[in-house]
């Protein structure tokens, strides 16, 4: 079976902690808890792993991201 | 003198001053104008454009390797590499993707400075969907100040207020510094509206 995919989100100096807890919960539909968890993993250990799945999927997510305005990449889960 | 966002009922509203006005809407034109994808021309063939829009090569394009321009490094945080370790992969993502999210950055970029010119005096009004495209465009314009600021790190950030407080008059980065200052505060003020906070 294939490995799945992650999308990650990079820590960076120019967005808001409260930007990034709004962009996680507008395109992900996350719960404002889980929001605010993977925003504090982004800013305190550098990067969080957004979303996992197939690599198209993660793709999508990716441009997403970028399209907000957040640092992401993906890559295979290993 | 300048008024924070905040929600009436279904709209977002703050106040600028006609100079305030003019900053936010200069910088998210220069922004726009970097990010806006160069349009590309038509080949008279309906196929060939379509292919060209989703940034696949055109035939006669196959195997042409001319190095490109060295990039504006703004946009390679506004649209950063997707792969960290695979540079293949990160060149398809581009190659794929890049159009389309410089035209709808684009987009969102547009839409902020039609909802502030079109606003009635001092007072900007928003509805939800362009406060959604504004806050977008926020992001993008202090990318791109964040980037000619030489921001790379949460100390960096930390010290902008410093560089401030203490800035001479002659410092030309003391007004990047004052109008990122400026958009900060403003884009926090309609993030938290939006989330209803």
């Amino acid at each position: 079976m294939d490995r799945p995919w992650i999308t990650l989100v990079w820590n960076d100096p120019v967005n808001l902690m409260s930007y990034v807890t709004y962009v996680f919960q507008t395109y992900f539909g996350y719960s404002l808890e889980k929001a605010e968890k993977l925003m504090l993993d982004v800013h305190q250990k550098g990067k969080a792993v957004v979303s996992n799945g197939p690599r198209e999927k993660m793709e999508r997510d990716t441009e997403a991201m970028q399209g907000y305005g957040l640092w992401a990449t993906l890559q295979k889960d290993d | 003198m300048a008024r924070a966002f905040k929600r009436k009922g279904a709209r977002f509203v703050a106040r600028l001053d006609e100079d305030e006005r003019a900053v936010v809407v200069g910088l998210l034109e220069q922004t726009h104008a970097l990010l806006a994808p160069v349009p590309r021309e038509s080949t008279g063939d309906a196929f060939q454009d379509l292919v060209s829009r989703l940034g696949l090569p055109r035939l006669q394009d196959a195997g042409d390797d001319t190095p490109h321009a060295p990039r504006d490094p703004a946009l390679e945080r506004l649209l950063p590499s997707a792969h960290r370790e695979d540079p293949e992969l990160a060149a398809e993502f581009r190659r794929l993707t890049e159009y389309g999210l410089r035209e709808r950055k684009a987009a969102n970029l547009a839409t902020a400075i039609s909802a502030l010119q079109d606003s009635d005096g001092v007072k900007v009004t928003l509805d939800l969907q362009q406060a959604q495209a504004t806050v977008v465009a926020l992001t993008d314009v202090r990318l791109l100040l964040g980037e000619r600021l030489g921001l790379r790190t949460d100390d960096d950030a930390d010290a902008i207020q410093d560089r401030l407080e203490a800035a001479l008059e002659d410092d030309p980065q003391l007004y990047r510094a004052a109008y990122y200052d400026f958009l900060t505060w403003l884009q926090e003020s309609l993030i938290q509206a939006l989330m209803g906070m």
